[in-house]
């Protein structure tokens, strides 16, 4: 592990790095725009510049070299000292920022990226306040680059990075710079529109406002969201995100910086994976049939409701003719919860791993990146869960199959799913059980003979663990209340075993652990340095 | 922090009489009484507002009151206003409500679709004037708000753009500022 | 923008004459009403003025309405001088001199909006404004207004007392109502599930606690020289010796009147709904009538404890060549009546001359000032006055100038040691210590 010395200080850090990159671990705020420690560098910004002390060529004695080095290109060595608080290089970083700021139009305050735009920290933290530029400025056009995305043009440092993500991580290179000098731009090729599954990553990428999100284009300003840490539900990868909300609800995804599953990236449907939550059709009171059909019912009275139904249908003895399908889309907490209190319930009820959704085949990218074919975040979860209260144990198809048979009196149902789950088959047999209690988030085919409906909570909702399909276990916490009628799942199986009180994922983990160890620890990925972007 | 920037703060001396408290209670009536009884002090002080304001005496300051909010329109008729949400964002009591949009002009960005402020909530600070970049809202002179419900109370872009025409003449728009756009 | 009848209205009711007219047009009309009923008194078989059962059923019933609506005219009485006091004119626009005021604040209260908020203690909610109103009234049962009277269809000799009860408990029976009179407070900041509310009804309570003692005291000190607990009896001495209490015990008054303000929670005592500290104290959470029974009790209280103060140490409607004992006449009544209500008018001038003067107590001081100076005094006192009525009948003759002597030199004693104490009894707690500011 070699020590540098940057600005004085000492400084140890891995071998093989740039020193940009060490200084930014060691907490310093140095500007640059196209170094990104995902990509290839180029070394084109030119904001990172540095001095170095190197060897007089004569005398061989050290001394602060006369020319300015990019600290994104130069590796660290054992015993190299380097400075960025020297007058020279803030003059350099003064004069690139004027430049940087000649053609770039002065509308921050329609900007989507104001607030988050490296651009206007590096101008105010490094840059001076005045401009000299008095020409007409260059005006870029604005484009329409892909279905997802814009572009402004005229916001654009050239720092290229979308091009070498485009080039390098997905490896479909729909974007290039054209023209040259000072008409330099960014476009895409003619009938080639920025369509990829992990398109979405340039925008989070763009360290200025140039390339856009269509879907939250004009929509908020980003001083007005709060940041929740979590984990995206579209794929069993479990790639982790932040989830940007106000209280108006969420309005966007970005990707968590995650060293053994994503890295800086996520694909499309992690990123716009969210639309379900906000949709008009979501169930939002618990119901219950009645002699006239579904009634709403007091989430209070439930729990004592749902008993008292069971009791009913399956009478005394073991419950063998009870099922509890259990979602991959639920948490480890909550598939462990609610196994348990029907277990306790019913000690021989049939526990079943209800329907994965596989979409196509899993897809890499060259750069290592995949997206999974399973469209669930915990199915192994779930799995290991159903294997350790082993007993009675089925599989979905078996379960369909016997269920048409008419084996099973009384089925709870956990849905959860973000997308028509559904089939005429899952709804055939389902129709053979006499109690069908269903915890969804929509309405389904399933209402027709469900006897009591439960409204379930989006992931964004709820908190607790997914464990993905690597057996990583990652924790996702709550972004925004439940939709206003709706208890959040863990909230509803933690009353519905008995206990009282507030819903924590982490006191049931504990629980847990006691008898699942590998539950004690979870993944936490580790922060990005302040400074980087 | 040096020790001579450091400044000590002794409680005063009481004399024996303030120790009693009863002498200076005996005070304390003494003067609320005198005023109690002054009828020349209070035709002196009070003004009956509605017959006699300063509207009637003209001694309102027209370019720094702080009354109603107006939303100003630009020399073509359009609402000047970006949708930076600059002013929501610095209103101290969250009274004011925008969703932005695609502008349907080619020079602008965006626009406000809705602008919603709760005079109710607000308490005319001026705060949301000085944050604007395009000096589209402004503080009117109009001082006397009267509504019978609160949802009348809530202004909304049509209602402000409106207050803009009633007031244009006696406070006319001041430049805007130079911005790109808008 | 107003209505025309509207403006007609109101052009009318701001109009004095109009005001004069119906001055003189009220007892003009009561006059005629006694004289078209006079015939039904002159019987005194069918009367039921001579009964003693139903004539103080009558007091109460016209003492009751009486003080409901002079508590609105409080209120009126309180917002003009609060004016006055601040050099404004008060409240002027509704009515001539703004003399509707109370009626339209009352209008207000029946028809704003009455809040319940969610997770009160909703019975305990609605109990505690009722409780506080109620337990502020029934102080009046004992209060001897006029004195006996004797109408003229009645047996010679034989009188009727203007007192609703007549009972020989009267003093205890003050304390024990005045302290239950923290009990809707305490109610109200219980059940509105408010911290605020709640630390209101604390405050009110630890304060009931703690200024029933020199209460207590100054009443033990008036019981040791009168001999009775008997309202009227006490009256009567003094009409009949002429010498006011208040001239025999003037420290126990202060004591009294001290506990009075406390007990009624005004100005500088109402730590309970301290505005600045506690947004509304006990009665955030109430709105519309039961808000406005908050407000009528504390008046109520206020009208109370002016007249049993008057009685204990004012002598009640005595008043030196204008009321006697002996004087029974029914216009005599009316007199001493006068009497009363012009000393209530003034104490109740007093308590809000004292509101708009001094202000609020820190907790603390009240605590201390109760603890500290009351209580001590008031032992002293009544051990002094025990020991004097050992020695004397201090209510024979020229004695009770032994008491005042004695008052006196417990005041002089109490005066120098406060003024050589180091802190005045509401200033710093003494032994607090100095804080070092400087960073070390």
């Amino acid at each position: 592990m070699p020590t540098i010395i940057i600005d004085g200080q000492e400084i140890k850090c891995r071998k093989g790095i740039p020193v940009l990159q060490a200084a930014l671990d060691a907490g310093m705020n140095i500007p640059h725009y196209c170094y990104h420690p995902g990509l290839s560098v180029v070394a084109s910004c030119r904001l990172c510049l540095m001095e170095m002390k190197m060897p007089h060529p004569q005398t061989r004695e050290l001394g602060w070299d006369p020319k300015l080095f990019p600290a994104c290109q130069t590796p660290v060595k054992r015993g190299m000292e380097v400075r960025f608080n020297s007058e020279k290089v803030r003059e350099s970083q003064r004069h690139l920022m004027e430049y940087y700021l000649l053609n770039h139009p002065l509308d921050c305050p329609v900007c989507d990226k104001a607030g988050e735009c490296n651009l206007q920290d590096y101008a105010e933290q490094f840059g001076s306040a005045t401009s000299r530029m008095v020409e007409q400025k260059q005006k870029n056009p604005k484009k329409d680059i892909g279905p997802h995305t814009l572009l402004y043009s005229d916001r654009c440092v050239l720092c290229k990075r979308c091009i070498r993500f485009v080039a390098e991580i997905t490896g479909t290179g729909e974007m290039a710079v054209v023209n040259r000098g000072s008409r330099n731009e960014i476009d895409v090729f003619p009938g080639m529109p920025l369509d990829n599954p992990l398109q979405g990553n340039v925008v989070d990428l763009c360290p200025v406002g140039a390339l856009l999100d269509k879907s939250f284009l004009y929509k908020q300003r980003v001083w007005l969201l709060r940041t929740t840490k979590s984990v995206s539900p579209a794929d069993s990868r479990g790639q982790t995100i932040f989830i940007d909300h106000n209280e108006n609800g969420i309005h966007r995804i970005r990707p968590r910086y995650n060293e053994r599953v994503n890295e800086w990236w996520i694909s499309d449907e992690a990123r716009f994976g969210w639309h379900h939550v906000q949709r008009e059709e979501r169930l939002d009171q618990p119901r219950v049939r009645n002699s006239d059909g579904l009634r709403p019912e007091r989430w209070e009275e439930l729990p004592q409701v749902l008993r008292q139904r069971m009791q009913t249908t399956l009478g005394e003895g073991g419950g063998s003719e009870l099922a509890l399908i259990l979602s991959p889309m639920m948490s480890c907490e909550e598939a462990w919860l609610l196994a348990k209190h029907i277990r306790e319930m019913a000690p021989e009820a049939t526990l079943v791993l209800g329907h994965v959704p596989i979409v196509g085949e899993d897809r890499t990218f060259p750069k290592g990146f995949v997206i999974k074919a399973e469209k669930c975040p915990n199915r192994r979860g779930v799995e290991t869960i159903i294997e350790h209260f082993g007993g009675n144990t089925s599989t979905w198809s078996d379960f369909l199959a016997q269920a048409v048979e008419g084996k099973f009196k009384a089925a709870c149902v956990v849905g959860g799913y973000t997308e028509e789950w559904v089939t005429k088959e899952v709804a055939a047999a389902l129709a053979k059980v006499e109690l069908l209690v269903v915890h969804d988030l929509f309405p389904s085919a399933l209402d027709e003979t469900a006897a009591i409906q439960i409204p379930s909570a989006t992931w964004a909702e709820r908190e607790g663990t997914f464990m993905n399909c690597d057996g990583l276990i990652q924790p996702f916490e709550r972004a925004i209340p439940p939709l206003e009628g709706v208890k959040a799942d863990g909230q509803f199986f933690y009353e519905l075993a008995g206990e009282t009180g507030l819903y924590r994922a982490k006191k049931v983990r504990e629980m847990m652990a006691a008898e699942l160890p590998q539950f004690a620890e979870v993944f936490i990925p580790c922060d990005v340095p302040r400074h980087a972007h | 922090m040096r020790d001579e920037d450091v400044i000590e703060l002794r409680e005063p001396e009481l004399s024996a009489a303030e120790r009693l408290y009863l002498p200076q209670i005996w005070d304390g009536v003494k003067c609320t009484v005198r005023h109690m009884f002054s009828i020349k002090l209070r035709n002196e002080t009070v003004r009956q507002y509605p017959e006699d304001s300063r509207d009637t005496r003209g001694e309102v300051r027209v370019a720094n009151y702080r009354g109603v909010h107006r939303l100003n329109k630009d020399p073509d008729g359009r609402v000047a206003c970006v949708a930076c949400l600059m002013c929501a964002t610095a209103c101290p009591v969250n009274c004011i409500h925008i969703e932005a949009g695609e502008s349907p002009w080619p020079d602008r960005e965006k626009y406000p679709v809705k602008f919603d402020i709760d005079e109710l909530r607000c308490i005319y600070c001026g705060m949301c004037e000085e944050a604007c970049p395009v000096d589209a809202i402004e503080l009117t002179p109009q001082h006397d708000l009267v509504g019978r419900t609160r949802d009348e109370m809530i202004f909304d872009k049509e209602k402000l753009l409106h207050i803009y025409e009633e007031t244009k003449a006696l406070k006319p728009r001041k430049n805007p500022a130079i911005t790109g756009y808008g | 923008m107003w209505d025309p009848a509207v403006k007609r209205v109101e052009s009318i009711l701001r109009n004095w004459r109009v005001w004069l007219a119906v001055i003189v047009v009220l007892p003009v009309l009561a006059a005629v009403v006694l004289w078209l009923a006079l015939p039904l008194y002159k019987d005194p078989a069918a009367n039921i003025l001579s009964n003693p059962i139903w004539f103080p059923i009558i007091v109460a019933v016209v003492m009751l309405l009486s003080i409901l609506t002079s508590t609105a005219v409080c209120i009126l009485a309180e917002r003009k001088l609060a004016g006055f006091t601040q050099d404004r004119k008060g409240p002027n626009r509704v009515g001539f001199w703004g003399l509707l005021q109370p009626m339209a604040d009352g209008m207000k209260f029946f028809f704003k909006e009455d809040i319940i908020p969610h997770n009160v203690d909703k019975p305990l909610f609605m109990l505690a404004p009722c409780i506080t109103l109620t337990i502020s009234l029934i102080g009046f049962a004992i209060i001897p207004w006029a004195g006996d009277v004797h109408f003229d269809w009645m047996a010679a000799g034989e009188t009727v007392s203007t007192q609703v009860a007549s009972l020989n408990i009267g003093i205890l029976y003050i304390l024990a109502v005045g302290s239950i009179g923290v009990y809707g407070i305490v109610l109200a900041g219980y059940a509105s599930n408010n911290k605020y509310s709640f630390y209101g009804g604390i405050r009110a309570a630890a304060q009931m606690i703690s200024y029933e003692l020199p209460m207590g005291l100054a009443l033990l000190c008036l019981l040791l020289v009168c001999g009775t607990l008997r309202l009227e009896e006490i009256v009567n001495q003094q009409a009949q010796t002429g010498v006011w209490y208040v001239f025999v015990h003037p420290l126990p008054f202060l004591l009294f009147l001290t506990s009075v303000f406390a007990e009624a929670n005004r100005m500088p005592f109402d730590l309970c709904e301290a505005e600045q500290e506690l947004v509304g104290g006990f009665h955030t959470e109430y709105s519309s009538m039961k808000f406005a029974m908050f407000f009528l009790g504390e008046y109520a209280h206020m009208i109370t404890g002016s007249a049993i103060m008057i009685a204990l140490f004012f002598g009640g409607w005595h008043c030196w060549g204008l009321t006697s004992v002996e004087n029974t006449a029914w216009w005599a009544m009316l007199i001493k009546l006068g009497v009363y209500i012009a000393k209530i008018a003034i104490f109740i001038w007093f308590f809000m001359v004292i509101r708009w003067t001094i202000p609020r107590f820190r907790f603390d001081q009240l605590m201390r000032l109760c603890w500290l100076a009351l209580v001590p005094v008031g032992i002293v006192l009544l051990i002094a006055t025990g020991v004097l009525s050992a020695v004397m009948d201090l209510q024979d003759g020229w004695n009770w100038l032994a008491s005042l002597a004695v008052n006196v030199v417990v005041l002089i004693i109490m005066l120098a040691y406060a003024a050589r104490s180091k802190t005045s009894i509401t200033g710093r707690q003494g032994n607090m210590p100095d804080v070092d500011v400087r960073p070390t």
